[in-house]
């Protein structure tokens, strides 16, 4: 009973993650994505009423296991944030990994704060080192879209699906 | 109960009531003092999506023991009755009444509330309030705007100045400065500035208007303006400019050159325009929280309800648990002392007159049982009495029969010896008389002791399987016309034979009874045999011998089946002796009781395995 109560607490969004990339630049891994359908009118009424508003990026790196469940080796969270000022008629918009500030820019319309909160380009999540197996990589994303309420009363919290990225191989340190 | 036990219970319970209440109000304190703080609280924390989900996963971690309580009861209500233990209609119509008293109250108080909160909020949002703050905001924007389209024209009108000038040459900046001033005072600015790129080549600022240094416009005001050919801007207050700053930037791609005309807002009407905005702002603010707010409110009266009802239901079950398992208790010390275990003692702490009535209980069947050990002690000694009297009865009996053949023995032995002393002719003819009388009187001492051995000596029952019917034809058979006008009859039912008993025993018992019941009934009168099963498969067999004669005193019939008693002055007293021992020879009983109208009634029982 517990547990069905407790996926009731789950709502899937429509919204979904495309265009998922990994690359690798040196020990980081660096990555690109787009979220389709991500701002809705829920979402966009949020924003513009100057509440702080969020899109959570999960991340997580796993090692590609082919006839099993990939293991995963680590995981962060990139959190996109945007504050509406309606007087100045601008959007704030903060970039955090981990919940440490990585960038912070204002854009003024619209569609550059969609395409600020929506697209991620070349953002580094993780980094690789000595501890990092040898095999193939590759990074799963999905994007929490705030939560809503069913029946009135049960808070549920929207996510969209998992999604893969291409696998990539990561062939250690060069020696010194 | 001692006054110390008493005291100590009463403290005990003092405490549990304190600390329940205690409990309450701690439980009651906070949940008080949030929904006071709460109404000072920003909506935004109120409808906070984590504030959510903790109130939805406490509610759903009450609502689970709510239901682990009350099932947890239920089903051990239902199984008690199912076993039907003692009291457990009872206590399930207790607990009912206790929970149902405390549920159904406590729902209908909570869909009301949660419908009123409901429609509260709609209401709240359904003010004429919105568009009121919707169009303000729209005027005020629309002001911005305007004030922005002025600033524009006026950045590109001294653009198209600023182009006759060659900014290159050093020589041309101080016309570049008047014109600028110039400009300045006929377009109404406050601020006039020309970039190159990023770099400022001139800037004016009217003197009245209070700004005392030139704002940054920001690199990326610049690039913007460069980029897309205008970039615009509203600044707050800041260091060196006193009110709201309107800047508006133009430029001429790809070219360079930035004209930047700034105005500056009457402090009074931006503040107030920039109250507008903010307070349409607030009011969307609150309205996209409107399902969250909602949410947490309902929320927590949900977790105020069921933390009510988790009392409730917890105090119902401990009230009707201390008024049933005393009732309990009791009903099952009852059904023992019924058992006949008077040793049963009702071992549970009851307060008021529950208690009392366990006290006035246990009191009871402890009285019982001193009464029943006196009782079984009076008896002992009766029957040890009784059986004494028996015993000096029969040593007087068996004395009195003893003598009574002896005294024609010796008499006929004196007379023998009187005779033949006297040489008396005769005597051959009084030892002839004298020695017949002296072997009819041994023969009779003989007969006598024979029928006293037999009695020591009677053998285990045999049973086969006996026609009972005829049987019993056969013995009454013997008395038929011995005694004229007592009429004899035998009714045996057809269930009754065959039975498995020992028929020669059954036998001599009927002999023993029908001599009795013949000898005590006058002419005109009648004996009958009867015989019946309790039912045809294997019930108890049950003969019945019943005179209407002249009936057995109630003092004697305690002693009647003892040995060597009778009330007849005569015989052995081992006739009913002998019929007591066959019957229970046989795991049976018997007993006598009044034969209506006039009377005796001899019943033996004999068990159906035996019958």
């Amino acid at each position: 009973m517990l547990g069905l109560l407790v996926l009731a607490s789950q709502a899937r969004a429509d919204a979904k993650i495309s265009d998922l990339r990994a690359a690798l630049d040196g020990d980081r891994v660096l990555a690109s994505f787009n979220l389709t359908g991500g701002i809705d009118a829920r979402l966009a009424r949020r924003i513009d009423s100057g509440l702080p508003t969020s899109i959570l990026y999960e991340l997580e790196l796993h090692k590609d296991r082919k006839r099993w469940y990939d293991n995963r080796l680590d995981r962060s969270t990139l959190e996109v944030m945007a504050v509406h000022d309606a007087v100045a008629r601008t959007y704030s918009v903060h970039l955090k990994l981990d919940g440490e500030l990585i960038e912070s820019r204002t854009v003024r319309d619209r569609e550059a704060l969609e395409a600020a909160m929506t697209r991620i380009d070349k953002v580094p999540v993780f980094t690789l080192g000595g501890g990092t197996p040898r095999g193939r990589l590759l990074i799963k994303v999905r994007a929490g879209l705030g939560s809503r309420t069913i029946l009135s009363f049960i808070p549920a919290a929207i996510h969209t699906e998992w999604k893969d990225s291409n696998k990539f191989r990561y062939p250690g340190r060069p020696s010194p | 109960m001692r006054l110390r036990d008493r005291l100590g219970r009463h403290l005990r319970n003092q405490r549990v009531l304190l600390g329940g209440l205690a409990a309450l109000l701690l439980l009651f304190t906070p949940l008080f003092y949030m929904s006071q703080r709460g109404r000072d609280l920003p909506a935004a924390l109120v409808a906070n999506r984590v504030l959510l989900f903790v109130l939805w996963y406490v509610n759903v971690i009450l609502i689970l023991v709510v239901a682990f309580v009350l099932l947890r009861n239920l089903i051990k209500l239902l199984v008690e009755r199912r076993h039907r233990i003692l009291g457990s209609n009872f206590k399930f119509k207790l607990v009912a009444t206790y929970v149902g008293l405390s549920l159904i109250p406590v729902l209908v108080l909570f869909f009301i509330a949660t419908e009123l909160l409901q429609g509260s909020i709609d209401r709240w949002f359904n003010t004429p309030l919105a568009p009121v703050l919707a169009r303000g905001s729209l005027v005020a924007q629309a002001f911005y705007d305007r004030v922005e389209g002025t600033a524009f024209r006026d950045a590109s009108r001294a653009l198209g100045e600023v182009a006759e000038i060659d900014l290159e040459r050093s020589a041309e900046r101080p016309r570049l400065t008047r014109r600028l001033q110039e400009l300045l005072a006929e377009l109404d600015l406050d601020l006039l500035a020309v970039y190159e790129g990023n770099d400022l080549v001139s800037a004016v600022l009217d003197s009245q208007s209070g700004i005392s240094s030139l704002p940054n416009p920001g690199r990326d005001f610049l690039e913007e303006a460069a980029r897309e050919g205008r970039a615009v801007r509203r600044d707050a207050p800041a260091g060196g400019v006193p009110g709201r700053l309107v800047l508006a930037a133009v430029s001429e791609p790809p070219g360079p050159v930035i004209v930047v005309a700034g105005t500056l807002l009457d402090p009074l009407v931006a503040r107030e325009t920039d109250q507008i905005v903010r307070d349409f702002q607030s009011y969307q603010q609150l309205e996209v929280q409107k399902d969250d707010l909602r949410a947490s409110h309902l929320l927590l009266f949900l977790m105020v309800t069921l933390l009510i009802l988790l009392g409730s239901s917890w105090a119902g079950l401990y009230l009707a648990k201390r008024v049933t398992v005393p009732i309990q208790a009791l009903a099952e010390g009852t059904r023992a002392i019924s058992g006949g275990d008077l040793g049963h003692r009702v071992d549970v702490e009851a307060d008021d007159e529950l208690g009392v009535l366990i006290e006035s209980f246990n009191r009871m069947t402890e009285e019982l049982e001193s009464n029943k050990e006196a009782l079984e002690r009076s008896n002992r000694e009766l029957v040890e009495a009784q059986r004494l009297a028996a015993w000096n009865e029969a040593a007087r009996r068996i004395a009195h029969e003893i003598k009574n053949p002896l005294t024609p023995i010796r008499l006929s032995a004196e007379r023998m010896l009187r005779k033949h002393q006297q040489g008396d002719p005769g005597l051959g003819k009084t030892v002839e008389e004298g020695v017949e009388i002296i072997i009819r009187e041994v023969m009779t001492l003989s007969a006598m002791v024979d029928e006293f051995s037999r009695y020591a000596r009677m053998p285990r029952p045999r049973p086969t399987q006996v026609d009972l019917s005829r049987l019993v034809g056969d013995t009454l058979s013997l008395y038929r016309d011995l005694k004229p006008g007592v009429e004899l009859a035998a009714e045996v039912e057809d269930g009754a034979s065959p039975a498995l008993i020992d028929g020669e025993q059954v036998r001599r018992a009927l002999i023993n009874l029908l001599d009795n019941a013949v000898e005590a009934t006058e002419a005109p009168g009648r004996v009958t045999v009867s015989a019946r099963r309790e039912n045809r498969n294997g019930g108890h067999l049950e003969i019945r011998v019943a005179d209407t004669g002249r009936g057995i005193p109630p003092s004697s019939r305690d002693k009647l089946f003892l040995p060597y008693y009778s009330t007849k002055g005569r015989g052995t007293g081992l006739g009913l002796a002998i019929v007591h021992r066959i019957v229970t020879d046989h795991n049976g009983s018997i007993r006598v009781e009044d034969n209506e109208p006039r009377g005796t009634v001899f019943t033996m029982e004999l068990p159906g395995e035996q019958g």
